[in-house]
C-alpha cells in the first residue's frame, strides 16, 4: 500500500536539493503555511479556517497557496538568496494525475539575478540534484529555451504581435475550431489556444523553458522591454508544468495597481460564492524588494518525472483522492 | 447539462448534434489561468478522434445511454453483426471505428455494448478470453531451455507468444489488455 522504495527517492530528492542550495549560500528558511491574508491570485482557490481567539477576537485565517508572501518581506528585509520545501494548498483542484490539494512546493528566490539568470541556476540545480542510480532521457538532452511568441507561431500558427486585440485571438480561436465563449475574457481565450495546440506540442523529451508570456496575464513578474511580455518562464518536462519564475516585481506603484486590480477581481468573482475571499496583504506593496528572481517548483511533480511516471499520486502516501475514498 | 469539469472517461456527450465518447480527460490548470480539462473524444459511427480543450465551468451537453448484450455473429470486413440477446434484432456497427476488435470478436461470445437510442456507442471486450489456437509453429527439436516461447495465433488472428508447449488445436486463455498468454485451457 505504502510505496516505501518511492518514499525513499524522495527523501533523497529533498536532501539533495538543500545541499545544493546551501552549499550556493542560500538561507533556507520556514514560514508559515497559515495566514490572514493572501496576494490576491484570482485564478488560485484558498482554503480558509478559523482561529478561535475567546478573549481578543477570532479571525479567518488561510493556508497559503505558496509561501512567496513571506519570502518577499524576509527578501525586502535583507535576507539574500533564501529557499524552502513547503506544504502549499490549493483549493478547488481536480484530483487527478499531477494534482493533490496538498502538494510540496520548493521556492527559491535568487537576489540580484533575473529570470534568464534563473533559467541556468534551475538547470544547473536539477542537473546536480538527481537520483543516484537514475538517469531519465530527459536529463540527457539539452534543455530548450523558446519564447511564447514563438511556440504559438510554431504550434498553433497565432501571431503574438497582433493578439493583443482580442477580436484577433477571438478569430484565430475560431480558426483553429475552438468555441471560445461569448465575452470570454482574452486571458480564457488564450489559454484554450495555449492547452489545446501549444502545451501539448512542447518537446516531452528534455526540459523546456518557455519564456516571454503575455503582458496581459496579470502577474508579479517585471514588465519586458522586448515587447508586450512579461519576464516569466514557466518549466515543462513530458508536458507536465513544473516550475515558474518571475525576474520579481520592484516597482511599489505596479505592485499596488496588481494589488487593486486582481483583489477587486477576485472579490467580484467570488461574491455570492461559498468560495473564500482571503484579504489582500495590506503591507506588501511597500516591500522594498531587492532585483531578484523567483522559483517556485512542485517537487511531486519533479519527483515523478524522475521516476518516469505522469502522475503524483503513486508518490503520495496519503493522496487525498486515497482518503476520500475510504 | 453537464459541466466539463464532470466529463469523466466514458461519458457520451453530443457535440454538432453527433455522440461523442470521452476517451481520455486530462485536469489541466494553466499557471495564473482558470481550469480547464483536455478531453480526447472519439466518434462512434466513424472512428474519428476530437482533441477538445473546455473551461471546467463550460457546459457540454451529455447523453443518456444504455447498455445490453450483443451475441457475435461474424464480420464482412466492413461491419460487425451482432445479435441482441434480448429482441433477436440484428445490429451492426462499423469495423472502423473499433480498430483491433475484429482480434477479440469470438463467433457466439456475448459482448456489453453502450447504446445512445439505437447507436452503439462503445463494445466492452471482456478482460479474459479463451481463444482455440488456429496456427502454431512446431517446437524445434531439442530447443528445451526452460522458458522458451513461440508463436501462434488465434482463430481470430491475434498472435500470442505462448509457452513451446502449447499444440494447434488447443485452447489458451488470454489477457485482452496486455494480449499476454495466461494458461491453457484443457476442455
Amino acid at each position: 500500500m505504502y510505496d516505501f522504495a518511492a518514499a525513499r527517492k524522495r527523501s533523497e530528492l529533498l536532501m539533495n536539493i538543500r545541499e545544493h542550495f546551501i552549499g550556493k549560500g542560500y538561507l533556507e528558511v520556514s514560514t508559515p503555511s497559515l495566514s490572514p491574508y493572501l496576494i490576491p491570485e484570482p485564478t488560485i482557490k484558498a482554503f480558509g479556517t478559523r482561529f478561535i481567539n475567546e478573549f481578543e477576537g477570532s479571525r479567518d485565517l488561510y493556508l497559503i497557496p505558496s509561501p512567496e508572501i513571506f519570502m518577499k518581506k524576509l527578501l525586502a528585509a535583507g535576507s539574500g538568496s533564501i529557499f524552502q520545501i513547503s506544504s502549499c494548498f490549493r483549493n478547488a483542484e481536480q484530483l487527478g494525475d499531477v494534482h493533490n490539494p496538498e502538494f510540496t512546493m520548493l521556492e527559491y528566490y535568487t537576489v540580484g539575478a533575473d529570470d534568464r539568470d534563473s533559467i541556468d541556476i534551475t538547470i544547473e540545480m536539477i542537473e546536480k540534484t538527481k537520483l543516484r542510480g537514475i538517469d531519465p532521457e530527459w536529463l540527457r538532452n539539452k534543455p530548450l529555451i523558446i519564447s511564447m511568441h514563438e511556440a504559438m507561431m510554431k504550434y498553433a500558427g497565432v501571431d503574438m504581435d497582433k493578439a493583443e486585440s482580442i477580436d484577433y485571438l477571438r478569430a484565430e480561436a475560431l480558426r483553429l475550431g475552438l468555441n471560445p465563449g461569448e465575452n470570454e475574457s482574452w486571458d480564457d481565450t488564450f489559454n484554450r489556444i495555449f492547452l489545446t495546440y501549444t502545451e501539448p506540442s512542447l518537446p516531452k523529451d528534455r526540459e523546456v523553458y518557455l519564456t516571454d508570456y503575455p503582458d496581459r496575464i496579470a502577474c508579479l513578474a517585471k514588465h519586458s522591454e522586448k515587447g508586450p511580455t512579461k519576464k516569466r518562464w514557466e518549466m515543462y518536462i513530458n508536458g507536465i508544468e513544473i516550475a515558474n519564475c518571475y525576474d520579481e516585481e520592484t516597482d511599489k506603484n505596479e505592485t499596488e495597481k496588481y494589488f487593486a486590480e486582481e483583489w477587486e477581481k477576485l472579490r467580484e468573482e467570488r461574491s455570492g460564492t461559498e468560495e473564500a475571499i482571503p484579504p489582500a496583504d495590506p503591507s506588501f506593496s511597500s516591500l522594498d524588494i531587492p532585483q531578484s528572481s523567483g522559483g517556485a517548483m512542485g517537487l511531486d511533480r519533479l519527483l515523478a518525472v524522475h521516476l518516469g511516471l505522469n502522475s503524483i499520486e503513486p508518490l503520495l502516501l496519503f493522496s487525498l483522492s486515497d482518503m476520500l475514498r475510504q | 447539462m453537464i459541466k466539463a469539469g464532470q466529463i469523466d472517461k466514458g461519458t457520451a456527450l453530443l457535440i454538432k448534434g453527433q455522440p461523442f465518447v470521452c476517451i481520455e480527460r486530462e485536469f489541466v490548470n494553466p499557471g495564473k489561468g482558470s481550469a480547464f480539462v483536455r478531453l480526447k473524444l472519439k466518434s462512434p459511427s466513424t472512428g474519428q478522434v476530437l482533441s477538445e480543450t473546455m473551461k471546467s465551468q463550460d457546459n457540454a451537453e451529455d447523453i443518456t445511454v444504455e447498455d445490453r448484450d450483443l451475441q457475435y455473429l461474424y464480420n464482412d470486413g466492413e461491419n460487425f453483426y451482432f445479435q441482441n440477446t434480448e429482441t433477436f434484432d440484428q445490429i451492426d456497427v462499423p469495423m472502423k471505428s473499433f480498430p483491433d476488435y475484429e482480434y477479440f470478436m469470438k463467433e457466439g461470445e456475448t459482448y456489453r455494448a453502450t447504446f445512445w437510442e439505437d447507436q452503439v456507442l462503445d463494445i466492452t471486450i471482456p478482460s479474459k478470453i479463451v481463444f482455440t489456437v488456429a496456427e502454431a509453429e512446431e517446437a524445434v527439436k531439442g530447443d528445451t531451455v526452460q522458458g522458451a516461447t513461440k508463436y501462434v495465433t488465434t482463430e481470430t488472428g491475434l498472435r500470442v507468444r505462448v509457452p513451446i508447449f502449447i499444440k494447434q488445436g488447443e485452447k489458451i486463455r488470454v489477457n485482452t489488455e496486455t494480449k499476454e498468454y495466461l494458461e491453457r485451457v484443457n476442455s
